[in-house]
């Protein structure tokens, strides 16, 4: 039912106002969803085992390790973004990998913007997970390697939901991304290093205000897709 | 045989277990018996080696597990079954909780393997992959025997709770009952040395209690040896081989079952059973 | 008349250049062989500032540039602060900016070398038809600045180190007023919404002519004091430079393409898509690299005499 509306909304300035190509729009989104994906692919990597580690052991500080990465959800996206600039830069001490204004340096911002809120969702996850649960899993002969794998099945749904909280922080972010990528497109209208959000911020610093907003719609409509494809996925694993 | 001797366990200040010994040998029910809060479940976490004591030695089949290597534990750990006052359930189907004492048994590659066989992988390919491995010498066999083998076990072990149909329900579907009785027959599935019970039946109505009772005079009777920690005295007459009886921290009688019962050396243990005791 | 033999020699220097890029490339050996040019695959990085990048001018100016020498030219559209500031750190190869004493600075660090003068445009005072301050038709910016000021009416500001800001504060710094006050508004947005913001705040603003043209259509707001394309005071004019980074600091940039680049933006042939090139059917930028007359100034910071010794 609302299929038709939803494409005359959509597409009826994309065609008429844009002065955008088809292959511009779409390798914004191929940037945006390389840069946002691959971020928090390595940050799940870093934080679900992180998490485990910290929400299953008890040791002094504890509390204080707890409340730093809390406080880590709250970096301010443009300081992050200074703070890779700095590190990729030419003379800065990854400054020979030559990363300033790439995806790869986009993509290392947005794992730090994504690790903390990643990270801390996770742990309330892991924390929540039955203490029962994780004594049956020991109890049965478990390793503490089979009880963390236990404990992250449990809280799946919460990992699923610090997933896509990082993912949207990744998608959603333009501070960094501008910083360290550049906003590059290429004069062939190809996207190199911009984003849907830098593209969003180009419009607007323009005055063009309309295009934008169309623009801001297709990266709502972006999270809304990977949303509902994470929530699939982790309903599926109920088997488990 | 399983012993404790002369257990010491405390938490902070305070003491839980003083001086603790007890044993239990294959093929019996030993009920540990005492009200609440005095020790019971330390105890069985002891035996269990998830509480490290103080003082005293944990031992099996005369090795000191303490005393031992974190991989001899680790075999110790896996001779035994453990049902808690809560089933516990992991949140999935009956049957993957029933079949977890076995994968945690199996190597990583078997579990991995069996993993992208279960989710991934089409019938086709993993037919393919087993012609692979003939045709390179491999046994051909050797995955699906494992697994054939697991479906074994775990049919068998519901069947001794009276849940063979359940296998493929989700845990979120089950009474508490028969969560019990499908946690008990996720202990059984890897057919333990020993099974230690907390309480397992504090929870349940009489009906599913029944079955939980039958179900601990199977193992029994199978060979395996049996620690049941309950305040339910009627139960320890009912399934018990032997009693301890726990108070004050320590084991203050122990023998035969009727001889507890009916003619109680101590004074406090004759209260107890007579339900006038307390603490 | 030397300087002018050595300019056309440079330019059929690159027209040879782009011959031989062409025949190469049509020959269909496209995998860097010894009749590239040996720079072919690489990416150039320039930082520029947002008004040549966001009125399109460089996606009509880099296509011949990119096919001539089979590379890609990543351009970075940040303001002319951050444009230089991204240069200092040797993160960008080449920059093209407008605001001559930023310029001057960079090259008196010893950061920008092979400095040349590339094109312009102006700038223009805007505001509210109403006109508050009343500064209509006046023929002097700093004298216009001087009456807003007098007035409080409202004046918007870039306030975000750009050439525009640049060029704001150089034209207060002459007059007799102080910004400042609840009158002046510093925003550090880009120029677009500058004007968006001074059209819904009924105010001023300085900006350049490229941008207040393409939006003309969207915002309540009027030139009242032109710039010297149209007749105005050459305060208000705008020019744009190019320069390299310096190799001697930064030994990281590539400082043969961007010299290349620099002399493809000041031939005949990327002058002439300078000044074709059009918004809303008028021109935006007007060439300024050919010149039959000598003009040394745009080699060195301004005010420069070989007797400073350095």
């Amino acid at each position: 039912m609302m299929g038709p509306g939803l494409d005359t909304v959509l597409l009826g300035p994309l065609l008429v106002e844009f002065p955008f190509e088809a292959t511009y729009v779409r390798s914004i989104i191929s940037v945006s969803l390389y840069v946002s994906l691959i971020a928090v692919a390595l940050s799940t990597l870093v934080s679900v085992p992180v998490a485990v580690l910290v929400g299953l052991s008890d040791f002094r500080g504890k509390g204080v390790l707890t409340s730093v990465i809390n406080t880590g959800m709250g970096f301010p996206s443009v300081v992050v973004g200074l703070a890779v600039l700095f590190l990729v830069s030419n003379q800065g001490p990854l400054g020979a990998l030559d990363l300033v204004f790439t995806k790869e340096a986009m993509v290392l911002s947005q794992f730090v913007l994504a690790t903390p809120p990643v990270t801390a969702i996770s742990l309330a996850a892991v924390t929540g997970v039955d203490r029962g649960v994780r004594d049956a899993a020991h109890a049965l002969g478990g390793t503490r390697v089979d009880t963390a794998l236990v404990v992250v099945k449990q809280a799946r749904y919460g990992v699923a939901t610090a997933v896509l909280a990082g993912f949207g922080r990744a998608i959603s972010e333009v501070g960094s991304v501008l910083i360290v990528g550049g906003n590059i497109a290429g004069a062939d209208g190809v996207s190199k290093t911009r984003t849907l959000t830098t593209a969003i911020q180009l419009e607007a610093r323009q005055g063009r205000y309309g295009t934008a907003m169309v623009l801001g719609a297709v990266l709502v409509g972006l999270v809304l897709v990977v949303n509902a494809v994470v929530v699939r996925l982790g309903g599926r694993g109920v088997g488990g | 045989m399983f012993r404790l001797e002369g257990v010491s366990v405390s938490s902070g200040a305070e003491t839980v277990l003083a001086d603790v010994s007890v044993a239990v040998g294959t093929g019996e029910v030993l009920a540990v018996i005492g009200p609440s809060g005095v020790g019971k479940t330390t105890l069985l976490d002891t035996l269990a080696l998830s509480t490290r004591p103080d003082e005293g030695v944990v031992r099996f089949d005369g090795t000191a597990a303490w005393a031992a290597g974190r991989g001899t534990r680790l075999g110790v750990r896996r001779r035994l079954g453990m049902v808690f006052q809560e089933a516990n359930l992991f949140d999935a189907s009956v049957r993957r909780n029933v079949e977890y004492g076995l994968r945690v048994r199996q190597s990583w590659r078997e579990r991995v393997g069996g993993a992208i066989r279960g989710r991934l992988l089409s019938n086709r390919l993993v037919g393919w992959l087993r012609r692979l491995r003939a045709t390179v010498g491999g046994d051909p066999t050797a995955p699906d025997g494992g697994s054939a083998g697991r479906s074994t076990a775990v049919e068998e072990a519901l069947g001794v709770v009276g849940m063979a149909d359940a296998a493929d329900r989700h845990t979120a579907s089950l009474s508490g009952g028969e969560a019990q009785r499908v946690a008990f027959a996720r202990a059984l599935a890897y057919d333990p040395d020993l099974l230690l019970l907390d309480e397992p039946t504090s929870d349940l109505d009489p009906r599913n209690t029944a079955v939980i009772e039958e179900a601990v005079a199977t193992a029994r009777d199978s060979g395996i040896g049996v620690v049941l920690a309950t305040h339910d005295m009627h139960q320890a007459e009912r399934v018990a081989d032997r009693v301890a009886v726990l108070l004050g921290n320590g084991v203050v009688e122990r023998g035969p079952t009727a001889q507890v019962f009916e003619d109680p050396a101590e004074e406090r243990t004759r209260k107890f059973v007579a339900g006038e005791l307390v603490y | 008349m030397e300087i002018q033999r050595r300019e056309f020699l440079a330019a059929a220097g690159a027209g040879t250049l782009a011959g031989l890029a062409g025949c190469s490339g049509g020959s269909g050996s496209g995998d860097g062989g010894g009749d590239r040019p040996g720079v072919a695959g690489e990416t150039l990085t320039l930082t520029t500032t947002t008004s040549t990048d966001d009125t399109g001018l460089l996606d009509e100016l880099h296509p011949p540039f990119e096919g001539m020498y089979g590379v890609t030219v990543d351009a970075v559209a940040q303001g002319t602060g951050a444009a230089l500031e991204t240069a200092r750190a040797g993160d960008s190869d080449v920059v093209m900016v407008h605001a001559r004493s930023l310029e001057d600075e960079f090259m008196r660090e010893g950061l920008g070398v092979n400095r040349r003068d590339l094109m312009f445009n102006d700038f223009v005072v805007v505001g509210p038809e109403s006109d508050p301050a009343g500064i209509e038709g006046m023929s002097s910016a700093t004298a216009a600045f001087a009456a807003i000021a007098n007035a409080s009416a409202p004046f918007v500001s870039r306030g975000d180190n750009s050439g525009t800001h640049t060029k704001e504060l150089a034209i207060w710094a002459q007059s007799s007023a102080e910004p400042g006050g609840d009158w002046y508004r510093e925003t550090g947005q880009g120029m677009g919404q500058v004007l968006n913001i001074a059209s819904e705040q009924g105010g001023y603003t300085l900006s350049d002519r490229g941008t207040y043209l393409s939006q003309r259509g969207e915002v309540d707001l009027v030139i009242l004091v032109q710039g010297p394309i149209e007749g105005g005071p050459d305060t208000l004019a705008n020019p744009y430079g190019v320069m390299a980074v310096n190799p001697a600091v930064h030994d990281s940039v590539n400082y043969d393409l961007a010299m290349a680049y620099i002399g493809y933006l000041t031939s005949p042939q990327a002058q002439d898509v300078i000044s074709n090139y059009e918004a809303n059917g008028k021109q935006l930028f007007f060439p300024r690299a050919l010149s039959e007359d000598p003009d040394f100034q745009q080699y060195v910071p301004e005010g420069w005499s070989s007797s400073e010794g350095r």
